[in-house]
């Protein structure tokens, strides 16, 4: 298991170092440059030039990149181009924000989710089933931004319980805080939950109709147990789904993000690349992956754990 | 950020002038400082602005919500009344100009402090405008291009040598050229001045959230405090339209600026909020490549295309276009509809602008006598996701019916710029932020070699024309010369000058006494919540 | 285990199959429907706009009309019919919902299933670069690619393939990766059966259980992705009728006219119903380990 992990690592940091090369070069393929963001409507050659060796950007890219990394493994990030404020700074502010909207929507998926996915597959066909399949569906059907607006139409506009939007921080005001997550969170967290019971209902159904659940029924073993015995195998492909889901979530709840109006990361994301804020964007691609990456091991050895079958073959999955 | 496309109000990446009143006069403010609203705001006001201010160094700013932030802690030597004329603020009187127009001086008031107790003076105004014109990347070094030097000439004197007479140099200062730091902070930040800014205005700074919020506290240290009312003023970033209403009914927020003419119904009728408009000093329109070949910059050369080619089918063009239905289907009506660059109030206006007629039946002859074969293809670049789409539909049905094909291409915004920049476009919908002074409003726009000059714009008879109206002093003059450079522009058309923006503010019922001039920058420093 | 039946029975018996499938999907009402919603969104799409006029005429006069005989859903807010726009915006929806995928699958399986089969170094190779575009976020390349290429359809079609890629490819590894263990694989490999067929053969068939499952909830993803990037102001642009544009539109007049955001919303959440049930009974058919 601890080769396992060191192998992991190792091949963690090479998805690291890729994606910011990525970036990197992808970036600097985008029509317009920080500097022609920056001096808008006066942007003379002279305060242009100014701003692009103020940032460095007159310098050949492998150069730029270089000193990048170089900083990079310092802890430096650079500065925003926009705001001048560290990007690190403005890193450590906006992933809690996301990371507790992200969390507490993965909270709601599951507690709706794989409870919903696992009774509409034990009681395959029935009343039950039918139900939560529907609402599955619905779910998966009715555009997320869509039910955002409508929430905030019917929640903060016409019945005022909640705010329409705005962020407090988690530590300013807990309360307060819970109170403006409760409908970004809703509007991420059913769709998710829509996902999860999709799938846990398919994966579940999957395993009961595997042999060993066969010969477990052939040979008395109690439906309950049958049951215990499947979910466990099912949770495999539940937990992939999750890894997936979240990498989308920390960057996808941008839309969520955009209607409630909350400082978090995706909507970091949409601005920085329309502003053409390099440091930001490469700061932010350079978290994503980073998280992106430990989420993935900790998924991996979760599945490890759930299916030893993987774990003999050394899976390195 | 950037050059202003707020086409609607949903790009609200604008900048406009830093004009105002100086608020409070003949305002009367109710309510102690304490007396603070219900939704228990404890005397701070929140106020939603539409984008990210971006820097708030003043040397280097350059969004529109960058001078509305500035309003609250970072004043200038002048302002502009809401008719759109120079008045003091920190300076004490209006700028007076030698005989010979190279020499300006300008008295400054006394006993004035920064917000961090720092003495205001003629030597620290002197520090501020040094930096201006020559720390690295400055933006305000075209805006002060015709100054020479500055020097002291006792406390609260000081002498300005310009390089050539320069009407505009008032104008000049009554916006971000005219913003003074305090020289202990400048001292103290260098080149981070901008993270923890220090002026004289009636509050100072208290943190911001990175595209967020940022938040200010009434300031002790200023020289009219007893007319601040209010404990503080947070401005929150709320980029979109929808959410900036629904934000400011929901009671989130107690002020919201830039508001969607088409809410504007929704939030008249709307019990707990009042709304105010002001004809703003922008303007919207369409800028044609007419001879942009290798991009701003470089020599201008001939485009090949209909437009760029034949004035008569540019004016064609323009006669295919209704403004007034425009303006009533895209913004119920509320903008101010114009063919001028020039803002509403200004007093350079013509008395009678002569401005082509909406004539479909005209506009059809002459694309039928310019031999072209219809339908004439036009290329109409427009900022994506801006709300200029609406508009942009309209222009293409219209054009359509006297034989365009106009094909929208929206593109996001900076590599709109950029393509604007290169010349690589047909027409872009665009606008300006406009300035009070109209110099500010053609040069750089359309005068040779412009940083701003997208069409390519290359006429030596413009050039001069623009030039002489800067250097002119008496208002009755240069507005003559206006006049024929204005005529000048429409022989060329470069530029169909669509309307001028209407803007809205809306605020709670409990809010009194903020200023909202026709610079659209709402201004706090006499806001309170009535008791 | 009846894990080989579909792809190893001989092609005789593939067509009393075919005909046994048929019946009993058939026998499955929500299927049916899902079935039908889905034949009535595609023909909407193939038909509609050759009967319901002409989504870009504006009409000044009639601006946010309540649905009429005239206008049979009632106009937007430069007086243009919603339901010939409807019927265009059907077009744009199914070809980003449709071709997106496609896309991604016709790229994304055969590397799922080399990574899978082959394991080792190429399997670490590709599974790296996955996770470079998995741990990529998404919106970066939308933004991007919308930058570089113009906000459209294409561009909308591309990013949503690009953001369904490393999906494709991970469950087809996932699947193939346990498959290739299997003794029915191991035997076939034992015969020396080449790589390709048993990719092809074996392992292909086997995922598709997962496989559609994924299908079904990329496409009506991708259609509901499509409305999404169009809100962001980064897909299919204006004049073109594409129901995202069309519900962002809406939004603006919510309150005066709130048909324009109730119709588009609508057709999504039914074309996207439909794909999930039609999804839902093919699954329930096509795999046998659920009987």
């Amino acid at each position: 298991m601890g080769q396992f992990v060191v192998r992991r690592v190792l091949s963690s940091v090479v998805v690291l170092v890729l994606g910011s090369i990525v970036v990197f070069l992808g970036i600097r393929a985008l029509p317009g440059d920080p500097a022609l963001a920056l001096a808008g409507e006066s942007a003379d050659p002279a305060v242009l030039a100014a701003i692009r060796r103020q940032y460095g950007l007159d310098q050949p890219w492998p150069i730029q990149y270089i000193h990048y990394v170089a900083q990079a493994l310092q802890g430096n990030f650079g500065i925003s181009t926009v705001d001048q404020i560290p990007v690190s700074q403005i890193l450590a502010e906006r992933i809690p924000v996301t990371l507790e909207i992200a969390f507490l929507a993965i909270l709601v998926g599951i507690l709706i989710g794989v409870p919903a996915g696992v009774i509409s597959a034990v009681r395959q066909g029935k009343l039950a089933d039918y139900v939560a399949t529907g609402l599955g569906l619905v779910g998966l059907s009715v555009p997320h931004f869509w039910l955002g607006l409508l929430g905030i139409w019917i929640f903060a506009v016409h019945l005022r319980v909640l705010p329409a939007s705005g962020f407090v921080g988690l530590a300013e005001d807990p309360v307060e805080n819970l109170r403006r997550m409760v409908m970004p969170v809703l509007v991420l967290g059913t769709g998710l939950s829509a996902v999860l019971m999709r799938q846990s209902r398919s994966a579940l159904l999957s395993q009961l109709s595997e042999d060993y659940v066969r010969t477990a029924r052939a040979k008395g073993l109690p439906h309950r147990a049958q049951v215990r015995h499947a979910l466990r195998n099912s949770l495999t492909t539940v937990t992939t789904v999750l890894g997936l889901q979240l990498g989308g979530l920390i960057s996808g709840a941008v839309v969520t993000e955009q209607i409630f109006v909350i400082p978090g990361f995706g909507k970091l994301t949409v601005d920085a690349v329309l502003q053409r804020n390099y440091p930001v964007i490469e700061g932010v691609v350079l978290v994503t992956v980073s998280g992106y990456v430990v989420i993935n091991l900790l998924v991996d050895l979760t599945y490890a754990w759930l299916n030893p079958r993987l774990r003999l073959t050394g899976g390195d999955s | 950020m950037r050059l202003y496309v707020g086409i609607g109000l949903a790009a609200a990446i604008a900048m406009s002038l830093a004009a105002c009143s100086t608020p409070g006069d003949g305002q009367t403010s109710r309510g102690p400082t304490d007396a603070s609203s219900g939704a228990g705001s404890g005397g701070t006001m929140r106020v939603a602005i539409a984008s990210d201010p971006g820097t708030l160094d003043p040397t280097l700013a350059n969004t529109f919500e960058a001078r509305v932030v500035f309003t609250s802690f970072c004043e200038k030597l002048y302002d502009a009344s809401n008719s759109l004329k120079i008045v003091p603020q920190l300076a004490a009187d209006l700028p007076k100009t030698s005989a010979d127009g190279l020499t300006v001086t300008i008295a400054l008031r006394s006993g004035v402090k920064f917000n961090d107790g720092t003495a205001f003076d003629a030597s620290a105004v002197k520090t501020s405008l040094d930096r201006h014109l020559t720390l690295e990347g400055s933006a305000r070094t075209r805006e002060l291009a015709a100054v020479k030097s500055v020097d002291v000439v006792d406390p609260t004197t000081l002498r300005i040598n310009l390089r050539r007479p320069f009407s505009p140099l008032g104008a000049q200062l009554a916006d971000r050229a005219g913003l003074i730091m305090s020289p202990t902070a400048l001292k103290k930040l260098g080149k981070n001045f901008g993270n923890s800014p220090v002026c004289v205005g009636p509050f100072t700074w208290a943190g911001r959230t990175a595209g967020s919020e940022i938040k200010f506290t009434k300031s002790n240290d200023y020289y009219d405090a007893s007319k601040v009312r209010l404990r503080g003023v947070t401005y929150r970033i709320i980029t979109d339209d929808n959410a900036r209403a629904a934000n400011l009914q929901s009671g989130d927020v107690d002020v919201a600026e830039q508001l969607d003419s088409n809410d504007i119904p929704r939030l008249k009728a709307d019990s707990n909020l009042t709304v105010k408009d002001i004809s703003a000093i922008s303007y919207q329109g369409i800028s044609i490549n007419i001879g942009n070949t290798q991009g701003i910059g470089k020599p201008s050369g001939t485009i090949d295309t209909p437009l760029g080619r034949n004035p008569e089918l540019r004016k064609a063009f323009e006669m295919a276009l209704d403004r007034d239905a425009m303006n009533e289907v895209v913004y119920n009506g509320a903008n101010a509809v114009d063919c001028l660059p020039f803002p509403m109030q200004s007093e350079f206006r013509p008395e009678k602008p002569a401005c082509t007629p909406y004539d479909p039946a005209q506009a059809k002859k002459l694309v039928q006598a310019s031999g072209e074969k219809t339908p004439i293809p036009v290329d109409l670049m427009i900022p994506a996701g801006s709300g200029a789409d609406r508009l942009a539909q309209v222009i293409q049905s219209m054009a359509e019916k006297v034989g365009f094909a106009v094909r929208i291409k929206p593109q996001e915004f900076i590599s709109a710029l950029a393509a604007a920049r290169a010349g690589k476009f047909d027409t872009f919908l665009i606008g300006w932020s406009g300035r009070v002074d109209p110099d500010g409003n053609i040069s750089d726009l359309v005068t040779s070699g412009g940083s701003n000059n997208f069409s390519g714009v290359s006429d030596p008879q413009l050039d001069e024309l623009a030039t002489d109206a800067a250097a002119a002093s008496a208002t009755k003059e240069r507005a003559a010369i206006y006049v024929q450079t204005l005529e000048r522009l429409k022989e060329i058309r470069s530029n169909i000058y669509l309307y001028h923006d209407r803007w809205f503010l809306g605020f709670s019922k409990e809010v009194t006494g903020v200023a909202y001039p026709a610079d659209g920058i709402p201004r706090f420093k006499s806001a309170s919540f009535t008791p | 285990m009846s894990q080989v039946g579909l792809a190893t029975a001989a092609p005789v018996v593939r067509v009393s199959q075919g005909r046994r499938l048929r019946r009993r999907f058939l026998r499955r009402p929500m299927a049916v429907i899902g079935l039908v919603l889905v034949a009535a969104f595609v023909l909407l799409a193939l038909v509609g706009p050759l009967v319901s006029g002409d989504p870009l005429a504006q009409d000044f006069g009639a601006r946010l009309a309540p649905p009429s005989a005239h206008h049979l859903l009632g106009t937007d807010d430069l007086g243009r019919d919603v339901f010939a726009r409807i019927a265009h915006g059907a077009r744009v929806s199914l070809l980003a919902g449709v071709a997106s995928t496609a896309l991604a699958v016709v790229v994304g399986v055969p590397i799922g299933l080399g990574a899978g089969y082959f394991r080792g170094w190429l399997d670490s190779a590709i599974m790296r670069l996955n996770d470079v575009l998995l741990a990529f976020p998404f919106l970066i390349f939308a933004v991007g690619l919308a930058a570089i290429l113009g906000a459209s359809l294409r561009n909308v079609v591309l990013a949503l393939a690009i953001a369904q890629l490393p999906s494709v490819i991970r469950i087809t590894r996932g699947e193939a990766l346990v498959l290739r263990d299997q003794d029915f694989v191991s035997g076939a490999v034992a015969d020396g059966a080449r790589p390709i067929t048993i990719m092809f053969r074996y392992l292909l068939p086997n995922s598709l259980n997962a496989l559609i499952v994924q299908a079904t909830v990329a496409i009506p993803g991708a259609i509901i992705g499509e409305a999404a990037l169009s809100f962001l102001g980064l897909g299919v642009q204006p004049p073109t009728p594409s129901w995202g544009v069309m519900l962002t539109t809406a939004q603006q007049f919510l309150a005066q006219a709130p048909q324009l955001a109730i119709f588009p919303g609508l057709m999504i959440a039914l074309a996207t119903l439909g794909f999930n049930l039609l999804g839902d009974g093919l699954r329930d058919v096509l795999d046998p380990r659920s009987h």
